[in-house]
């Protein structure tokens, strides 16, 4: 029977780190996933990721999974794809499916990072070609190339649900609405106001009564609840739409833990069944492990740091990391991860009623509501500055809440954004600092939430630079039409520069020449006519 | 279950709701009316309603379902749904054909 130091099961964000940390410790491990490529999720992660520079943040997904793989090879890492693990037992054997075989192998210690699957919620039609889990869609549009539909409903308006309805907008897909039961926006506000200048309606407080057509989803019907979550009569609202996303949560897939026969506990904060895990992510069966969202669900860049620490767990335990090399890396990994584990989306705040910022500065209610902030609310804000009367370009920061990232701080050459120490902090801007207009800090944000603003480019007109991630991308001197932060026409709008540069990583840099009067309202651009819509 | 549990029916005849149709295990094609029903009589584990109606013991295993499941019967039961147990988890954790189970000696595994 082979056997190795270590097996981890499953080769997405957590599994690889895990895998790269045991490895190059000096472990023999090997990695199984079902799929036929590795990296789990990372490849279906087209935008740029938040938190600070050691979290990767400002990378795609899919690049930090080029990382790792790079990683997990150097070190010496086996892969093993289309390898589903069907069964882990208690004695640490596991049972490998691979074609026609199974095979048996023995190993010392035990990683399980299978990840999470996503829920489903029923309705009338639910079964209906045409419905399906955002994931999936993502899956079809980023790792296949397939457009999932043409007219999509996004059912959830969690971070799944917001960058999902992003990436449909870029594949060209139309987004009729995101609706969700919740009274208020479930993920992240820079995700829900990237779609909202877009011009994707918010329906909160909206259930999904059916779905219906003839053999496929072609049209869906959403109606307005009341506190307790009942279809208000007469509210229905009918959308021509050819997909449903789903996009209601996530399940970590722990049957294997289960199964090993470790301890394993309900925690609906965490997502559903999950193994009693301590620090390093050990069950309560000696050198099994769990890390990433099959024991908890969080995000990616969690998931990383999740897999490090078990990985070190793993071989320090087997007297490959000697026990001072592995306390400083763990509490390296601690540190790293109590900051991804901050601010108003933490784990334990997540879908409690909020009303401040940490600062004390009023929540945007507009932005928890509709996706976008109100003008008039902006001012209260440290990223924000009303400077109408600069004759130089200065950036406006529209991020309104505690979340951790701070790129924005990073970047700048000038130093006119602070964050500080605290990565969920809002960003200020720095009233002494002057901005080069290098337009790095507006590519850099992954919330999209920073823009250029020069106030008198023209008698008469402003600019405003935008970040862009869009094809086809207009060129200078196209003509077109600025929308605001509803995605509302607001104005006529000419390009005058479009920037890129390898620094971007693909975030075009579209400088915009609005009337003066719409300054601080222009946030979108879309070619085409402005009084012919 | 560490308690004695009284399931003869409660509350007179079992009552049909309009919703009663509605596919919840895809897999299996078992309807939220068939889990009521279950539970009305008697299956008060989700362990039992996958042996009665095979709900969740399709090709996904009950990794769509389950949750599915387990919050119709919580509410048939009237309890709240993360009190309830949860199945047993039994390999295999993927469908595997039955030719590569044949193929493989399982001398050593679970005491055989």
């Amino acid at each position: 029977m082979e056997h190795y130091d270590l097996a981890v099961v499953g080769a997405g964000p957590a599994g690889l780190s895990a895998a790269i940390e045991a490895a190059g410790a000096g472990m023999g491990v090997v990695v199984f996933d079902e799929n036929a490529k590795p990296g789990g999720q990372l490849f279906k992660q087209i935008h740029k990721f938040f938190g600070s520079k050691e979290h990767k943040a400002k990378t795609r997904g899919f690049q930090i999974g080029r990382e790792l793989l790079e990683e997990a090879r150097a070190v010496g890492v086996k892969a093993e794809l289309n390898s589903a693990v069907v069964a882990v037992y208690g004695n640490r054997e596991l049972a490998v499916s691979q074609g026609e075989k199974i095979k048996r192998v023995k190993s010392d210690a035990i990683i399980i990072a299978t990840g999470a699957s996503e829920n489903m919620t029923p309705f009338e039609g639910w079964t209906l070609p045409g419905v399906i889990g955002a994931g999936a869609a993502q899956t079809l549009m980023n790792l296949h190339g397939v457009m999932p539909g043409k007219r999509v409903l996004m059912l959830g308006s969690g971070n799944v649900g917001l960058v999902v309805s992003y990436q449909l907008l870029q594949a060209g897909c139309q987004v009729v609405a995101v609706a969700d039961i919740a009274r208020t926006i479930g993920g992240y506000g820079v995700h829900a106001s990237k779609i909202a200048r877009c011009g994707v309606p918010f329906y909160l407080s909206h259930t999904i009564i059916k779905a219906q057509g003839d053999g496929k989803v072609e049209n869906v019907i959403i109606g307005e609840t009341d506190a307790k979550r009942e279809l208000i009569p007469g509210t229905e609202r009918c959308f021509e739409a050819d997909t449903v996303c789903v996009a209601v949560g996530l399940s970590p897939m722990s049957q294997l833990l289960g199964q090993a026969g470790c301890r394993m506990v309900n925690e609906p904060q965490k997502g559903g069944f999950v193994p009693k895990v301590n620090e390093y992510g050990e069950t309560d069966i000696k050198g099994i492990y769990a890390a990433g969202d099959v024991s908890g669900i969080e995000e990616a860049s969690a998931a990383m740091i999740e897999g490090r620490i078990s990985g070190a767990a793993a071989a320090n335990a087997a007297g490959f990391m000697p026990d001072g090399e592995f306390k400083a890396r763990f509490e390296e990994c601690e540190t790293s991860l109590a900051q991804l584990r901050r601010g108003m989306f933490a784990p334990g705040r997540k879908g409690a009623e909020q009303s401040e910022t940490d600062e004390g500065i009023p929540l945007s209610r507009a932005l928890l509501s509709k996706g976008y902030i109100d003008e008039n609310e902006l001012s209260a804000f440290p990223g924000f500055r009303d400077c109408s009367a600069l004759s130089e370009t200065y950036p406006v920061i529209e991020c309104t809440q505690n979340i951790p990232c701070n790129p924005c701080q990073d970047v700048c050459p000038k130093g006119c954004i602070h964050v500080g120490n605290d990565i969920t902090a809002l960003p200020v801007l720095n009233p002494k600092a002057s901005c080069s207009a290098c337009g790095m800090c507006v590519a850099a944000c992954s919330g999209q939430a920073i823009f250029l603003v020069q106030p008198h480019y023209e008698p008469g007109y402003a600019l405003v630079t935008i970040p862009y991630e869009f094809f086809p991308l207009p060129q200078k001197g196209d003509k077109g039409t600025a929308l605001s932060r509803s995605g509302e026409a607001l104005c006529p709008a000419q390009v005058v520069d479009v920037r890129d540069a390898k620094a971007l990583d693909n975030t075009r840099l579209l400088s915009i020449k609005v009337p003066s009067s719409h300054l601080n309202r222009a946030r979108f651009f879309v070619k085409g006519d402005f009084a012919n819509g | 279950m560490d308690k004695v549990t009284d399931r003869s029916p409660v509350g007179g005849e079992f009552e049909p709701a309009p919703d009663d149709g509605l596919i919840i295990c895809r897999c299996e094609e078992i309807t939220k009316g068939e889990i009521r029903r279950a539970v009305y009589d008697g299956m008060y584990t989700l362990a039992e309603v996958r042996r009665y109606l095979r709900a969740g013991m399709g090709l996904c295993q009950g990794q769509t379902c389950r949750r599915l499941v387990m919050g119709i019967m919580a509410k048939q039961l009237n309890i709240p749904p993360d009190e309830q147990e949860p199945e047993v988890s039994r390999a295999p954790a993927r469908p595997v054909e039955m030719r590569a189970l044949a193929n493989t000696t399982w001398e050593g595994v679970g005491g055989l």
